[in-house]
């Protein structure tokens, strides 16, 4: 069951999270993108961390929070992406107060086809859609997340990127772990952990 | 040069972030739409500000006319400009960017 204060801890691990491998996102940005993925992720979820101490009456009120703070701080294309994921996410969540894996998993395919259709992006793209929606597809409750994301992470590294700013980079993007597709697992980690 | 070509065409910047650093923020892009007297075209550089821009679109809950052109910023701000300080409307300086630009 993933509670109000379970959804809580799982952005506090996941800022955390971030903010540990805030360099590591930078370098894999500076590689193939325009190099502030950690420096944006870092200040998106520190402003989310700054509101995760106010009270919720619903998952859904604390998913749409999240979402609109990640839209007004983060800065860079994570803005829009991760904060339609989480603003479309709320919409699932609706006024649960708890989610069973069965709604936290609806409630992250709404964010995943929020991203795609912000991003206008598909899978093979060889952006965070490459582990969302794979990941959510073949989403069942006995699955070990962690490892499999970590999967959905390393294989976007021989991808040639078509979408975004690491496009410009063509062939010479393979190579290159997605920057979006890792911190995009750090945050379902998190998630996940929580739901059990 | 875009005040010189066209001065009684309002311009707005709406990049950068709250505390002034570089890329953007929907809500300061929503802000400026929020003051548009009749109609607005609103242009961007890089795809995250695309995306921010596109989200404005969707949060802004007015009823004055504003769109969003994809194209390269500079021409494209050149073009409609121009093209509405010469009395076009919104619609034909969409036109006018898509063929000129």
């Amino acid at each position: 069951m993933l509670t109000i204060d379970g959804l809580k801890e799982a952005l506090r691990n996941a800022q955390s999270e971030i903010e540990a491998n805030k360099d590591t996102l930078t370098d894999l940005d500076r590689a193939i993108g325009d190099g502030d993925h950690g420096i944006n992720m870092s200040r998106g979820f520190e402003a989310v961390a700054s509101v995760l101490d106010d009270d919720y009456d619903s998952l859904g009120a604390l998913s749409k929070k999240v979402g609109m703070t990640l839209m007004a701080k983060v800065g860079g294309a994570a803005g829009p992406l991760y904060g339609s994921a989480f603003v479309k996410a709320a919409t699932a969540f609706g006024e649960a107060k708890e989610a069973d894996f069965t709604l936290v998993k609806s409630a992250l395919e709404e964010g995943a086809a929020a991203i795609k259709a912000r991003g206008k992006s598909e899978v093979g793209q060889k952006t965070m859609v490459d582990v969302w929606e794979p990941f959510l597809n073949e989403l069942n409750d006995a699955d070990d997340y962690a490892a499999k994301l970590d999967q959905l992470v390393q294989d976007t590294e021989d991808m040639k990127a078509t979408k975004g700013r690491a496009s410009y980079f063509g062939d010479n993007s393979r190579g290159t772990i997605d920057p979006g597709a890792m911190s995009s697992a750090i945050v379902l980690k998190a998630i996940m952990k929580e739901v059990g | 040069m875009l005040k010189e070509m066209a001065p009684a065409v309002p311009i707005h910047l709406a990049g950068g972030l709250e505390d002034g650093t570089i890329g953007t923020d929907v809500n300061r892009i929503l802000e400026v739409v929020e003051q548009v007297d009749e109609a607005a075209l609103i242009l961007s550089d890089i795809g995250s500000a695309t995306m921010n821009a596109e989200l404005a679109l969707d949060l802004y809950e007015g009823d004055k006319d504003v769109q969003f052109y994809d194209g390269p910023i500079v021409e494209s701000a050149f073009v409609a400009a121009v093209s509405a300080g010469n009395g076009m409307n919104l619609e034909q300086i969409m036109e006018q960017l898509k063929h000129e630009t």
